[in-house]
C-alpha cells in the first residue's frame, strides 16, 4: 500500500521537505492546535509516516507520549532534529533498551 | 502458602494431575526463555542499524537545513516558501507489514525520493540552482529518514513483545511453578502423614485384637 508523508516542524523544515515531496506540512504555532492537527494526521487513513521535530514533541510533553503509546501501527512516527540540530540528551530508546534488557545496556555503547 | 493448601485436596489424584501441570509450566518456562533469548538477539541488531541509520540521517538533515538556509538568505524567504508551495507534493512511501518472530513489522520502502529540477514543479526561471541544492539535499534526508523510521519502529515493536515475554517468564518461574511446588510439597506431606496415621492405627488393632485373644 502507498501512503503519504506528513512533516510537523517549524517554517524551515517544512519549506525544505515540501520541496522534497512531502504532501502535508504544519508549521507548528501552539500546543494545542500542533496537538488537534497530530491527532488528525493520527487519524488520517492515508499519511504513513509522520515527522515531528524533537523540540515541538518535547513541547506537546505527556499527550505527545501517550499518543505514541495508544496509537495504532500506522502511521509510523519519527521525531527528527530541527535546524538547531536539537537532540534530546534522554534518548528515548535508550530508555526503552534500560526498560526491556535491564542492565545489559552496557553492550550497546561498546558496539554502537 | 496457606492458600495454595486449602485449595488443593491431598490425594493421589491431585498429585498427578499436580506434577504434569509443573512439568508443563517448566516446558513452556523455557520455551519463553529462548524466544526472549532470541528476541533479545533480534534486538541488538536492530539498535546496531539505527546507530548507524540515525548518525547517518542526522548528518544529512543538518546539510539539507544549511542548504535552505543559504537558498532563503540569497532568495528570500518568501519567495523560498512560495516555491515551496508551488512544487509537486505527491512523494509516497511503500508501506508493507513483515513479521519477525510472530511480531508485526513495517517495511517502508520510498521509490524514487530524488526528483530532477524539472520534475520538482516550482518555476525555473524565478527561482535559484540553490533551491535545487536545497531541495536535493532534503530529498536525500527524507530517503534515509524513511528507513530510519521503519529501523525505529521495529525496534519499539520488538521491545514491546520482549517486555511482554519477558513477563511472562517471570509469572512462570516466580510465582506459577512455585505455587505449584509448593502444593506437590503440601500433597506429599498430607499422603505421608496419612500413610503414618494408618500404620500406627493398624498396629494399635493388632495390639487390640491380641488381647482380646
Amino acid at each position: 500500500m502507498s501512503y503519504k508523508v506528513a512533516v510537523i516542524g517549524d517554517a524551515d523544515t517544512a519549506t525544505g521537505f515540501a520541496l522534497a515531496g512531502v504532501s502535508y506540512t504544519y508549521v507548528h504555532v501552539d500546543k494545542d492546535r500542533t496537538l488537534a492537527k497530530l491527532t488528525e494526521f493520527m487519524a488520517s487513513e492515508e499519511i504513513g509516516l509522520v515527522l515531528i521535530t524533537h523540540p515541538i514533541a518535547e513541547e506537546l510533553g505527556a499527550e505527545f507520549r501517550r499518543m505514541m503509546r495508544m496509537k495504532k501501527l500506522l502511521p509510523v512516527v519519527l521525531r527528527i532534529s530541527d535546524k538547531t540540530g536539537y537532540i534530546p540528551k534522554v534518548d528515548e530508546l535508550y530508555e526503552l533498551i534500560k526498560r526491556t534488557v535491564g542492565a545489559e545496556i552496557v553492550v550497546r555503547a561498546e558496539e554502537g | 502458602m496457606a492458600a495454595v493448601a486449602a485449595a488443593v485436596a491431598p490425594t493421589r489424584m491431585e498429585f498427578l494431575k499436580l506434577k504434569q501441570r509443573v512439568s508443563l509450566a517448566q516446558r513452556g518456562h523455557d520455551l519463553l526463555r529462548e524466544k526472549m533469548d532470541a528476541l533479545v538477539i533480534e534486538f541488538f541488531e536492530v539498535l546496531r542499524n539505527i546507530g548507524k541509520a540515525r548518525a547517518g540521517a542526522l548528518k544529512q538533515l543538518s546539510l539539507a537545513h544549511q542548504a535552505i538556509s543559504v537558498c532563503s538568505a540569497v532568495m528570500g524567504t518568501i519567495e523560498t516558501r512560495q516555491a515551496s508551495r508551488e512544487a509537486k507534493r505527491e512523494l509516497e512511501v511503500e508501506i508493507s507489514t513483515r513479521y519477525v518472530m510472530g511480531i508485526v513489522v513495517p517495511t517502508l520502502e520510498v521509490e524514487r525520493v530524488e526528483r530532477d529540477a524539472l520534475a520538482r514543479g516550482y518555476s525555473l526561471h524565478t527561482t535559484s540552482s540553490l533551491l535545487d541544492e536545497a531541495s536535493k539535499e532534503f530529498e536525500k534526508a527524507l530517503g534515509l529518514l524513511v528507513k530510519l523510521a521503519e529501523l525505529e519502529e521495529s525496534a519499539r515493536a520488538i521491545a514491546r513483545e520482549l517486555e511482554r515475554t519477558k513477563r511472562r517468564v517471570n509469572a512462570l518461574e516466580y510465582i506459577l511453578i512455585p505455587r505449584l511446588k509448593a502444593a506437590l510439597k503440601f500433597i506429599e506431606m498430607r499422603l505421608d502423614e496419612m500413610e503414618r496415621e494408618n500404620f500406627s492405627r493398624l498396629k494399635r488393632i493388632k495390639a487390640m485384637l491380641e488381647a482380646m485373644a
